[in-house]
């Protein structure tokens, strides 16, 4: 069947959106189908559905007692195994233990097996417990129900459905994503970088956009959104005789963003809560927090000039009046955190500090030990010199990459002192480089720009609009043990060998040149895995001697040629590499026969070793 | 049931009753959509709609949303006005909020309050207009200085109570399990 629309889901940390547009050319080439925001039912209160623009990316575990029986119904389901959306935020903050928040920022982490059902971390039955996966399937079955219920002669599943990620996802990550999206049942899916979403977003709004942009220049889209930074650069080209974009870098992957904000001016006010003798129970100082969020936005908005906002705490249990707390945030205190904290004007030669952790962690999330935005930035434009050239990235003197604009996106960036400091700092770093300064570039709509884009982009790809080229944004490597004697008390020394090279475009494949090596029928063979946001030139076969500083580790791949009659054979096979057209990596292994064995991430093993 | 006795029970169903009797639906092997001509006796007797309930979910949903029954059954003399201010402003902007999402509340008469209004006789007769002052003792009057524009709840749109809930519970008692 035809696809009537495509449909862009922007899967976030803390809340999802989708967007579409009617797909397929109208009478007027030149003219595009509006992108429509869909409004996604969801329970908001127990036994109350309601449309919503946002799906909070929260999820309760509902037991016997949370709610009266039958009051969770939703529209497609009369008694759904858990809660998602509103409702499910509203009881999370009562029932703390119960709750399954930011799934996706543990789909990216490394440190533990993200298969296996580790939400909510506190939840004592570990049987009903969700695995990160399990839980990003809950979100996208939760928005393919509300679209079927909604528009039920154009299913969902038949639509083309493009699902936004952080472009700083490694190759696991999105595979993740990807598998998620499909236990959801999801077909014809492609990925999509969130900062290119954003930018497609841009294009969008503004049909005169290549008057905005010339050949040369280099766009840096910065995306704050409430627990992740994501950094991206995508440069205007020329491509005979028409503009052209290019996504040339990708950042690393930072756990900071708004929440971090709220929660470091929620301290401050506790302090002073503490300075009266008054003790804040779990329930107030969560009311705390979100009241620090509106006085923060309230008091960043454009032309707010109130020296303070207030804070009012209710009391608890019947006594309203008499047990309120009131309190004053001063925007002295919010502009200092924010500026000195999270945006210091630091000069482009300073990094992040990574804090070395105690070997022994608790189980948690990886969150960035500097706080410090702009330092994140720093390194991100620093790194752009270290690594070879790719595409035409403008830089200084010194290496530095130099944006001529910045495309902001993400709830942060609603205060616009936000957008101007980093702009600020940025600009300093260009001039102390002899560099003209950058420009922003005008986004709106900031809280939807992805999945607005999301639904361009699904358009490009019909031919309906400009593609921004990027293909992965890493360069990606097996190791192999050296063939050297054992030394006592030493590693085997490894070598990586580059499998798939920075900016393979999706929909192609590679052989990877001299990498013949035999397999053992029956027994599975695991490969470490590396990749590296830095190095842009290696080339497939390309062999390093050592894996250095640049490469980072991710889980492991393995392969296990099943076993048939003559099991213990060895198999002669190449390695070769594919993006599939949704956007993820897959290696394989090609007996000379031209039979083929997939390599699969292996994060169980990983986590436990 | 012979086809021959089918298709005549059938045949008198519809030309008596006009629909199929519920024996034949069974044979048939059909059931009834909803909506349909004459809705069935259900086994149960449905359980009966208080007009209160409305009222207390109303107030039950209010009691959610801002707090306005533990408002309104606190003594406040004791406290000073900023005190009560303090507390007011967040109660009233969520009060507010679940007002409008649940009741659509327009003027009785879109008037400027101060002037003089023309009233239809229409209006006179029924609840909409109260008149105040001069009132003559019969007949009807042309207009006079709109006072209040009055308020009227156009749209009420409740959610369903949940099965088995007990709506005079306005606010159930918490208790935080250590």
């Amino acid at each position: 069947m035809a696809q009537k629309y495509v449909i862009g889901v922007d899967l976030g940390t803390t809340n999802s959106s989708l967007a579409y547009a009617a797909a397929g050319a109208g009478a007027d080439p030149h003219q595009l189908p509006e992108v429509l925001l869909f409004g996604i039912a969801q329970s908001i209160n127990p036994g109350e559905v309601g449309e919503l623009d946002l799906l909070p990316s929260s999820l309760y575990l509902p037991g016997a007692l949370d709610f009266p029986a039958g009051s969770l119904a939703l529209p497609w389901d009369d008694e759904p195994p858990f809660l998602v959306g509103r409702l499910a935020v509203k009881r999370g903050v009562e029932n703390v233990s119960r709750l399954v928040s930011s799934a996706k920022s543990w789909l990216s982490h490394s440190g533990v097996d993200r298969t296996s059902p580790i939400l909510p971390p506190n939840y004592p039955d570990p049987e009903r417990r969700l695995s990160p996966v399990e839980a990003s399937r809950a979100y996208l079955e939760h928005l393919q129900h509300a679209w079927d219920w909604k528009m039920p002669d154009t299913p969902f599943f038949e639509q083309q459905v493009l699902v936004t990620v952080p472009a700083s996802f490694d190759a696991v990550a999105r595979d993740l994503t990807k598998r998620a999206a499909e236990e959801a049942g999801y077909r014809n899916l492609i990925l999509l970088e969130e900062p290119q979403a954003a930018f497609y977003a841009w294009i969008e709004r503004h049909p005169d956009w290549r008057e905005r942009v010339s050949v040369g220049d280099l766009v840096l889209v910065v995306d704050i959104g409430g627990g992740t930074t994501d950094f991206s650069l995508i440069a205007v080209t020329e491509d005979a005789g028409e503009l052209s974009l290019e996504r040339v870098a990708v950042g690393e992957h930072i756990l900071l963003g708004g929440d971090n904000v709220d929660l470091a001016l929620a301290r401050v006010l506790e302090q002073q809560f503490e300075g009266r003798g008054t003790r804040l129970d779990t329930m107030q100082l969560h009311a705390l927090w979100q009241q620090c969020r509106v006085a923060k936005e309230k008091l960043l908005e454009p032309g707010n000039t109130e020296p303070e906002h207030t804070v009012t705490i209710l009391g608890r249990g019947t006594g309203l009046v008499g047990g309120t707390i009131r309190l004053k945030l001063a925007r002295e205190d919010v502009e200092r955190i924010l500026l000195d904290g999270f945006l210091p004007a630091v000069s482009s030669t300073d990094m992040p500090r990574r804090v070395r952790r105690s070997g022994l962690q608790e189980l948690g999330l990886p969150y960035a030990s500097d706080a410090a935005i702009t330092r994140h930035l720093a390194c991100f434009l620093r790194q752009q010199a270290a690594g070879a050239e790719h595409g035409s990235v403008r830089r200084a003197p010194s290496g530095l990459a130099c944006p001529t604009h910045v495309l902001f996106n993400g709830g942060v960036l609603q205060a616009p002192l936000v957008g101007r400091r980093i702009l600020e700092v940025l600009n300093s770093w260009l001039a102390a480089e002899g560099v003209d300064a950058a420009r922003p570039l005008e986004g709106e709509d900031l809280m939807h720009a992805v999945a607005r884009g999301a639904a361009y982009y699904g358009l490009a790809r019909q031919g309906q609009g400009i593609r921004i080229r990027g293909g992965i944004p890493r360069t990606y490597y097996v190791g192999i043990e050296s063939s050297m004697p054992a030394v006592p008390g030493m590693a085997v020394p490894l070598k990586a060998l580059t499998v798939a090279p920075f900016g393979m475009e999706e929909g192609s494949s590679l052989p990877v040149p001299d990498s013949e090596f035999g397999l053992v029928v029956g027994e599975p063979a695991e490969f470490r895995f590396f990749q590296s946001a830095l190095r842009k030139n290696d080339t497939p076969g390309t062999f390093l001697d050592e894996v250095g500083e640049e490469l980072e580790e991710l889980s492991p791949v393995e392969v296990s040629l099943p076993a048939t009659g003559n099991s213990g054979r060895v198999v002669p096979v190449t390695l070769e590499t594919v993006v599939t057209e949704t956007g993820v990596l897959e290696l394989w292994c090609v007996a000379r026969d031209g039979q083929r064995w997939k390599l699969e991430f292996n994060v169980r093993e990983h986590a436990s070793g | 049931m012979g086809r021959i006795g089918l298709a005549l029970r059938g045949f008198f169903s519809l030309l008596l009753h006009g629909e199929l009797s519920a024996p034949l639906l069974g044979v048939l092997g059909l059931t009834r959509r909803g909506g349909a001509s004459r809705p069935a006796p259900s086994p149960a007797a449905p359980p009966a709609v208080n007009v209160s309930d409305g009222a207390l979910q109303m107030l039950g949903i209010l009691q959610r949303d801002s707090r306005l029954i533990d408002f309104l059954m606190e003594d406040i003399s004791a406290y000073a006005d900023d005190q009560v201010g303090a507390a007011v402003r967040d109660l009233h902007a969520a009060c507010r909020q679940s007002l409008n999402r649940y009741v659509t509340l327009r003027p009785v008469i879109d008037g400027v309050e101060g002037t003089y209004t023309r009233i239809e006789a229409a209006a006179q007769t029924s609840s909409q207009v109260k008149l105040l002052g001069n009132v003559p003792a019969e007949g009807s009057v042309a207009g006079g200085m709109l006072r209040h524009k009055g308020w009227r709840a156009e749209k009420i749109d409740l959610p369903a109570l949940p099965r088995g809930g007990d709506v005079k519970i306005v606010a159930p008692a918490e208790i935080e399990i250590e």
